[in-house]
């Protein structure tokens, strides 16, 4: 990485987003006590952890807000690691002259969703900062679990041969924030934001779980990028597998997008052995979050190794790469 | 004509078709993009080679044009502009890298905003880059009118907007390329209807079909220009009849006529097309972004190496380009055509199995 200025396209979630991060791990890691890069981290005494912070714009969005999100977030993070949402920590960090209601606003949505799943706030912060200090409020969660499997999901488990699943239809957060930002209204069309534990939880005990990732920046494409690179394995997908509802479809053929890279905050993706698909699949359809649960590709050896491709619903072949910088909409 | 069918259906057809070498030209960044999104690359027979044309705005835009709008933002004006021009290189940056510096640009996400901007910020000098062919033109005419009527004094627009007929004609005539046929886009000719690319059969003998962007689209259109090519019998056709009128949308082309004046314009890759551009015509000059900056508009040069000319004319694929992939890619772009979301450049980079496996 150069020395070129921070720009938003290294927080989006992509490659450059990778980039950033490990350039500022930099000095961890040549001390041998850096992270390694999964969604939570396993800590000694069979507890995940991990910490989050949102920055969300607009903070009210059709199907949740910020304090809603960064309960779902930190609690979705634990739970792809198989750790159940027990303690949470929240920092405030708040822009002068920010009314107090719409922060006592945001509060009460985070202990609704806490409420739900049965996590409790164990720690907290509030700073407030002069005017352009922040843009309004920054709030940051960090939280604490139990892992629950009998074995640490983790992504170096992915093998030849294992299922691709998606627990949900694709990008609906990203599109109902762009459409936001974009002034667009689409009927219908809201964020997936939800605590992913109660339909995660019933398939932890399943031999066959390898990994699961929460499909946030970057969208389900980036996930599996990470993965098929990680593991020098070539992850091939269907495109008429992948659920899609047609609201984030229309969205992204307005502004240019790919549903491929449009962030999600209620929506794992999830591989597992060979013969496991169909029964985890099905548990995970008993969930209201997860009707749409479904396999969506395989884990291949062959070539293009250390990449992710894609049938097309016209029979074509392209590849899946990792988004570069912001998602912008195109001209025309 | 043949019948459409289902993009499955549609391509076995074209593969039977298909009996001598033909190059077609996808004039149309969006055709570029759901051309490489949905694989139709993969299911053409070898005797047909797709060509990637100008039709992505931000390519076209010239160097001088991208140096112009980065001078507007170091004179303190807030730039609005659509997404797709935020990452373009000039020597001193991008409106993207600029925005990091703490220039103010921002993205819009049709003309209209750029209005809103300048009536938020009435301190501030606010200028729209018109960006784009035929259908961002027509928006950017009503932009200038709305902008006149409601006397904004503190909005302009700097007008990089170009025509894509003048292009058309200037490629279908050289000979080095060979085209042989011609993918129209689809929502130009909602704007200009079957006229403005009637020459391509009439004076070349060019088949010339226009097509909408779905896959099954596209691949109809790709079958109809084979079947003529084959059977040596070339018209202009609109596989896309439910968008397109043939006399077009006359009142998008009213608003262009009252607000722009044609002009020379320089293409990137391209050079000066004569008429090929859109200037505020005289009675819009209070707007023009070139006479209140007292801009001349004269073309850049391209980056060293920088061969993103030669791509949107077709003369050399991406992967032939010795900065592929090497020194330029999306995270790093040297050119255009590697920035945006329609760019070839790109569209290989992201989707294209052929030169990397």
């Amino acid at each position: 990485m150069t020395n070129d200025p921070i720009t938003l396209g290294h927080g989006s979630g992509g490659r450059q987003s990778a980039e950033l991060v490990s350039f500022l791990l930099e000095s961890f890691r040549k001390r041998g006590i850096g992270p390694e890069m999964e969604d939570a981290a396993v800590i000694p005494g069979g507890y995940a952890f991990t910490v989050d912070g949102f920055t969300v714009s607009p903070r009210k969005f059709p199907g949740g807000d910020i304090g809603h999100l960064c309960v779902c977030g930190c609690a979705n993070d634990l739970a792809v690691r198989g750790a159940s949402p027990d303690f949470l920590g929240i920092s405030l960090v708040i822009e002068e002259g920010f009314p107090k209601d719409e922060a006592a606003g945001y509060m009460e949505s985070a202990a609704k969703t806490c409420g739900e799943i049965g996590m409790s706030l164990a720690a907290g912060d509030t700073k407030v900062v002069p005017v352009g200090g922040v843009e309004g409020l920054i709030m940051t969660g960090c939280a604490v679990g139990r892992i629950q499997t009998p074995s640490v999901l983790s992504s170096s488990n992915l093998q030849e041969g294992d299922s691709i699943i998606v627990t949900t239809s694709i990008g609906r957060h990203g599109a109902a924030i762009a459409a936001s930002r974009f002034n667009l209204s689409v009927d219908g069309l809201e964020s997936d934001c939800a605590p992913l534990w109660p339909a995660l939880q019933p398939i932890l005990a399943e031999k066959g779980l390898r990994c699961m990732r929460d499909c946030t920046r970057g969208g389900l494409g980036t996930v599996l990028c990470e993965w098929a690179e990680a593991s020098g394995l070539h992850i091939s997908l269907e495109e008429d597998a992948i659920p899609l509802n047609l609201q984030v479809r229309s969205l992204c053929d307005v502004l240019g997008f790919d549903p491929m890279y449009m962030a999600c905050e209620g929506c794992a993706a999830i591989a597992v052995a060979p013969g496991c698909a169909e029964d985890i699949v099905r548990k995970l359809r008993e969930s209201p979050l997860c009707t749409e649960a479904t396999v969506i590709g395989r884990v291949l050896a062959g070539e293009p190794s250390g990449m992710v491709s894609l049938r097309t619903s016209i029979g074509g072949e392209r590849l899946v790469d990792m988004p570069f910088g912001e998602l912008l909409p195109r001209i025309c | 004509m043949i019948m459409p069918g289902s993009a499955g259906e549609t391509a076995g057809l074209l593969r039977r078709i298909s009996r001598t070498p033909l190059s077609v030209m996808e004039v149309c960044g969006t055709h570029t993009v759901s051309i490489f999104r949905s694989g139709i690359r993969s299911l053409l027979p070898p005797t047909i080679r797709l060509v990637s044309g100008p039709g992505c705005p931000v390519c076209v835009t010239d160097q001088g044009e991208i140096d112009a709008a980065i001078s507007l933002l170091e004179k303190g004006a807030i730039v609005v502009s659509y997404g797709d021009m935020f990452r373009v290189p000039c020597a001193r940056g991008s409106l993207s890298s600029k925005r990091a510096e703490g220039y103010d640009s921002r993205i819009a996400s049709g003309a209209m905003d750029a209005l809103t901007v300048a009536l938020e910020n009435p301190e501030k000098e606010v200028v729209f880059l018109g960006v784009g062919f035929e259908t961002t033109s027509p928006a950017t005419a009503v932009l200038v009118e709305e902008t006149a009527k409601r006397k904004v004094s503190n909005l302009s627009v700097l007008s990089f907007h170009k025509m894509t007929p003048p292009a058309v004609k200037l490629l279908a005539q050289d000979p080095e390329l060979g085209l042989g046929g011609f993918l129209l886009p689809g929502h130009v000719s909602v704007i200009l209807g079957h006229d403005p690319f009637a020459f391509l059969p009439r004076q070349f003998g060019l088949p010339a079909v226009i097509a909408g962007f779905e896959p099954d689209q596209i691949l109809f259109g790709l079958a109809e220009i084979v079947r003529q090519h084959e059977s040596g019998v070339s018209a202009l056709r609109s596989v896309y009849s439910r968008a397109v009128r043939p006399e077009g949308n006359q009142k998008a082309k009213a608003a262009l006529e009252r607000v722009f004046e044609v002009r020379d314009a320089t293409w990137r890759g391209l050079g000066v097309i004569p008429a090929s551009g859109l200037t505020l015509g005289k009675k819009f000059r209070a707007f023009d972004a070139e006479v209140r900056f007292d801009i001349t508009l004269s073309p850049g040069t391209p980056p060293p190496g920088c061969r993103c000319g030669e791509v949107l004319t077709g003369r050399i694929t991406p992967p032939e380009c010795p900065l592929f992939r090497t020194k330029c890619t999306p995270a790093s772009p040297v050119g255009p055509c590697m920035v945006s979301s329609e760019g070839t450049c790109g569209a290989y980079f992201r989707f294209f199995k052929g030169d990397r496996s």
